[in-house]
């Protein structure tokens, strides 16, 4: 296969996964702030909780996200990466 | 004697990597005052130096990507090193120089370019002069992603479209789903989720550019028999490349974070999350998938998606245009300038030859200096509204600079 077979292989890939945790994340980041902003209530109305409870759980997942990131770039530097083959990710050798 | 001028000349590459790349990661946090500028640069120097000592890891094959000086096991051709190393010494020094010179005449300018790219164009042109055509990894063996086409041309291509597309939608969808939300909300909330995404950009960047100058710092060290261990590096090339890269950021490429920060896009707190969020995302799969590309490709294609993304953002076309021209003569320029100080290195020759052109590189160096003197861009004035003529009378003849 050429090159150019190689990095559009490639390419497709890095797009899917950027879609999915670089543009994903964030828009669960902003229906965290948007549930947080519901769970307060508006001008003269009543908190909601159920809105913080959302906003909790949006959060706690991007926290996630964010900790894979980190776990892969500290992984990297010690010869590792993360294996997604059991979906669940485990760090193995490179 | 070489060998002290090529460590020199690799941490001064590292150094000018690590303030050229400042914009990657916190040009968004500081054009949207997430974060104070002086604050942004520190935050970025400390996770950069983290970073570098993160990679434990030896990448010393770095420059198998794209020339032939190196076996598959990173030691040196023994054709290069049978007179010393210094055959093997004068191609690095070169293609060093050639890359420092490329990243200071790209800062001086305001203008994000590779500095991978720059690295890769000076060994480049080094190996062309010193060795000729053959000498240069143009395709790869056809086996996988690798060589001039492969790691530089294709990704460069391709990675801003990616890291655009992504950065677009995230933004899209990002306004859609805030709309109407108080505004006390989003602002403390995208704060934060700016500055989150920002420093995981700075973190790898500290992973992957410190480690290619350390591997051509050991690369060196064993050419001249001064090191023989391929699975490891000594510990001051580590903390002299981690300590450059840390203070290149923190003193801040100014220039270049105006541009990418103020020049392509007026961004917003919700567009800087979704751009550095992108190119975090981007930046990690693309290496997971050993799919390489530069982080200053990734980061300016976000930040020009998050632009497209947002409805009715103006994007500059024409600071983009400019980008793109400059990446597209990255790789050659910084080849003309490594295969010219290879020839006067070599006509000169030995110790001589290799003093003369790192001479030539301070002198270019302080040039270059004295040049952006005229019009300074520091942390006070990086914000400062944007316009057009005024950039474009940085320009200077490129001829001024060697």
């Amino acid at each position: 296969m050429s090159n150019l077979g190689f990095a559009l292989e490639g390419a497709w890939k890095v797009l899917l996964a950027g879609l999915i945790l670089g543009a994903g994340l964030p828009v669960l980041f902003a229906l965290g702030i948007r549930s947080l902003a519901h769970g307060a209530g508006g001008e003269g109305a009543q908190p909601r909780p159920a809105g913080k409870v959302m906003a909790g759980t949006l959060f706690a997942i991007v926290v996630l996200g964010v900790l894979l990131g980190l776990t892969y770039i500290v992984a990297s530097g010690f010869g590792k990466t993360i294996s997604f083959d059991h979906v669940w990710p485990a760090i193995v050798d490179k | 004697m070489i060998l002290v001028l090529v460590v020199v000349t690799a941490l001064g590459f590292d150094f000018t990597n690590g303030f050229h790349d400042t914009a990657n990661a916190m040009a968004t946090s500081i054009a949207t005052r997430a974060l104070r500028p002086k604050v942004a640069v520190a935050l970025s120097g400390i996770l950069n130096l983290i970073g570098a000592f993160l990679s434990v890891e030896v990448a010393l094959t770095v420059s198998n990507a794209v020339v032939r000086i190196q076996n598959a096991d990173g030691t040196p051709k023994e054709s290069l090193t049978s007179d010393g190393g210094t055959a093997l010494l004068l191609i690095v020094l070169a293609g060093l120089i050639g890359g420092i010179v490329w990243n200071l005449l790209t800062w001086l300018l305001g203008l994000p370019s590779s500095s991978s790219h720059a690295l890769f164009g000076g060994l480049v042109g080094a190996t062309i002069a010193g060795l000729g055509w053959a000498g240069v990894n143009w395709n790869g063996n056809g086996s996988k992603l690798d060589g001039v086409v492969g790691k530089v041309i294709l990704p460069a291509l391709i990675s801003p479209v990616i890291a655009g597309v992504v950065a677009a939608v995230g933004t899209w969808l990002i306004y859609k789903v805030t709309v109407g939300v108080a505004a006390r909300f989003t602002e403390n909330g995208f704060r934060w989720g700016q500055i989150g995404s920002a420093s995981l950009v700075s973190l790898a960047h500290g992973t992957n550019d410190a480690q290619k100058t350390m591997g051509v710092i050991t690369l060196a060290l064993i050419a001249s028999g001064e090191w023989t261990d391929t699975k490891s590096i000594p510990f001051w090339v580590k903390a002299a490349c981690a300590l450059a890269i840390a203070l290149g950021t923190y003193l801040g490429g100014w220039r270049i974070i105006r541009t990418l920060g103020k020049g392509l896009v007026e961004i917003a707190p919700p567009q800087g999350m979704a751009a550095e969020s992108a190119s975090a995302a981007v930046i990690l799969a693309s290496s997971h998938l050993g799919f390489a590309l530069s982080t200053t490709h990734v980061a300016t294609g976000s930040i020009l998606g998050s632009g497209v993304g947002r409805p009715g953002a103006q994007v500059r076309w024409r600071v983009a245009g400019r980008m793109a021209a400059t990446w597209l003569i990255t790789l050659p320029a910084a080849a003309m300038v490594g295969a010219l100080m290879w020839y006067l290195g070599d006509f000169v020759g030995g110790v001589a030859g290799a003093i003369v052109i790192f001479a030539l590189l301070l002198v270019a160096a302080g040039g270059m200096w004295l040049r952006s003197r005229l019009a300074p861009v520091d942390h006070t004035n990086v914000n400062d509204e944007w316009d057009e003529p005024a950039a474009a009378a940085e320009r200077v003849p490129a001829g001024a600079t060697h």
